[in-house]
């Protein structure tokens, strides 16, 4: 018993209570843990899973021109990837208003020049291993700046999406309904875009530019195998992403692997393993489907 | 009494004209339905009475302050697949006098519950608007409408799609809220749903439009080769009908 207690100590505590680094990191990963996933399920919901990764890699520019001019510093690499996120949301948003095409392709020229660019600036000045920094994260990033970095811009994502939450409720269902009653649906929009790239740029010190993304949308959709709520769909996303950056940046610690790929994977295997036996929709729960019994209230004899 | 009118209307979409030079007013009380052949601009017309789109030339005098203009979309417009109950549906409708903040109070509840009862959708106030039958979810739809106390109403086919139980109640709501005073509109494919509804019709065809009463429409639809009652509007000659008072 005695040795288990141990041998648990070694493996989920010791790590924490011996190195401020890894305490840094965990709070880091638990701040960002409580902002991404709400608005992972609303990208999710919004049928744009994958603007969300167009994002991460049209943000990769900034941070590469932000080392660039000021190596390896964490306010100017933010800042460039979110002045660099912000404009390519932007212009693809211009864009498809302007040309009548669709948002999605607009991003997704976007980003990947944007993508091209950022690589290309990295290389000039970098060698492989401050590449590798940028795209795939590293713990030891997270000094006391980055960490107020990332607990401010958790907290503004949170307040901002409490203020809007009503609205980005109804334009999802309805934009028209939105539009009847005078309110503006390309600004919630546009707030919030801006309240995702500016997540992606606080998590590119632990997970780097392309796995930031994978904290926001991993549980949002894991959850949808186990909630048919919104309520319960955003909780349920937040505790999934605060146990994976936890036991992520644990397997990170013990295997010596880059923290990113690591949190990122203990979600997919949340994700897979939901998929396989989740409450909705997911395999096992396709196996078991058993018919409902009939309704017997007046409603149910309405059919279509 | 009238709070809408249309003066010399002209409307495009995409760069081409659907609608030019449409006229007229429509009185606070009555139902109005809005006919015409698929693309003759129904919707088109709708839209800029809600101010969603900008005319090319003419406009559209409307008193009724926008949080009391209501449109019911057609179904397919919906993204079903969100997460949302029929409640939290219904009482986005108390968006004119709640907006982003304020919460809903014991009253809201019980208003809304008053109209669901009247709906017929009592029992399914928790129900995800996916697992919801299309009657079911365009009597929801309404019960917003009925929330957000409606005073122009726009409706754009409102009885596609639904069960024979759900148009009794939609038309004996529409019925009600004319009474009240409300200005309501209906885009309608149906003669018979025209000839229970509508006090006049304005008809679309080839970009112009036209007012009838609904018996003359009735009586030239069921001459002189007597077509089913059901059968949609495919081709109108604008011409040939006498123009409704209201013009």
């Amino acid at each position: 018993m005695l040795d288990l207690l141990t041998t648990l100590n070694a493996w989920l505590v010791a790590p924490l209570t011996d190195y401020a680094f890894m305490r840094r990191a965990l709070v880091g990963g638990l701040a960002l843990s409580l902002a991404a996933p709400p608005l992972g399920v609303f990208l999710m919901l919004r049928g744009m899973s994958l603007v969300g990764d167009a994002m991460a890699h049209a943000v990769l520019p900034g941070v590469a021109l932000g080392f660039v001019l000021a190596g390896f510093s964490l306010p100017a690499m933010s800042l460039g990837g979110l002045v660099a996120g912000l404009l390519v949301a932007g212009l693809a948003g211009s864009v498809s208003r302007m040309t009548g095409h669709r948002e999605d392709s607009a991003m997704a020229s976007f980003y990947l020049i944007s993508l091209a660019l950022g690589v290309m600036l990295v290389s000039l000045r970098g060698s492989s291993v401050d590449l590798t920094h940028v795209l795939f994260g590293s713990i030891l990033a997270i000094d006391d700046t980055a960490l107020w970095l990332i607990a401010s811009v958790a907290s503004a994502t949170l307040m901002v999406m409490a203020l809007i939450f009503r609205v980005l409720v109804v334009e999802c269902l309805d934009p028209l309904f939105l539009r009847g009653q005078g309110i503006r649906g390309g600004l919630v929009h546009g707030v919030f875009l801006g309240l995702m790239v500016l997540n992606l740029t606080a998590g590119f010190q632990t997970l780097g530019t392309l796995m930031a993304v994978g904290l926001m949308m991993l549980p949002a959709t894991t959850a949808r195998f186990w909630s048919q709520r919104l309520e319960g769909l955003i909780g349920l996303a937040i505790l999934i992403a605060m146990v994976s950056s936890t036991g992520g940046l644990l397997v990170s610690y013990h295997l010596g692997l880059p923290s990113g790929p690591c949190i990122i994977l203990v979600a997919g295997i949340a994700y897979l393993a939901s998929a396989l036996c989740g409450r909705h929709g997911s395999l096992l729960a396709r196996v078991r489907r058993r018919a409902t019994p009939l309704e017997t209230d007046e409603n149910a004899c309405t059919p279509s | 009494m009238s709070r809408l009118s249309l003066e010399a209307l002209t409307l495009a979409q995409g760069g081409r004209t659907v609608l030019e030079n449409i006229s007229g007013t429509f009185e606070d009380g009555a139902i109005t339905a809005l006919v015409g052949a698929n693309g003759a601009g129904k919707s088109t017309l709708i839209q800029a009475i809600m101010g969603l789109l900008p005319p090319l030339s003419g406009k559209v005098d409307c008193d009724v302050p926008k949080e009391r203009r209501a449109w019911l979309p057609q179904q397919l417009a919906l993204d079903l697949t969100f997460p949302m109950s029929v409640e939290e549906l219904m009482l986005s409708g108390c968006w004119p006098t709640h907006g982003t903040f304020k919460r809903y109070g014991p009253t809201d509840y019980r208003h809304m519950h008053t109209i669901m009862q009247r709906l017929g959708l009592s029992g399914l106030a928790h129900r995800p608007l996916g697992e919801l039958s299309g009657g079911q979810r365009q009597r929801a739809l309404l019960g917003r409408t009925l929330m957000q106390e409606a005073e122009l109403l726009l409706l754009d086919e409102p009885f596609a799609n639904v069960d024979t139980h759900t148009v009794e109640i939609l038309c004996d709501t529409l019925h009600e809220m004319a009474s009240a005073g409300a200005t309501v509109i209906v885009v309608l494919h149906d003669m018979e749903q025209l000839a229970q509804l509508a006090d006049c019709v304005l008809l679309l065809a080839g970009g112009h439009g036209q007012w009838v009463e609904p018996e003359t429409l009735l009586e030239r639809h069921h001459a002189p080769t007597r077509r089913h009652a059901h059968a949609p509007f495919l081709s109108l000659n604008l011409p040939d009908v006498p123009p409704c008072s209201t013009y």
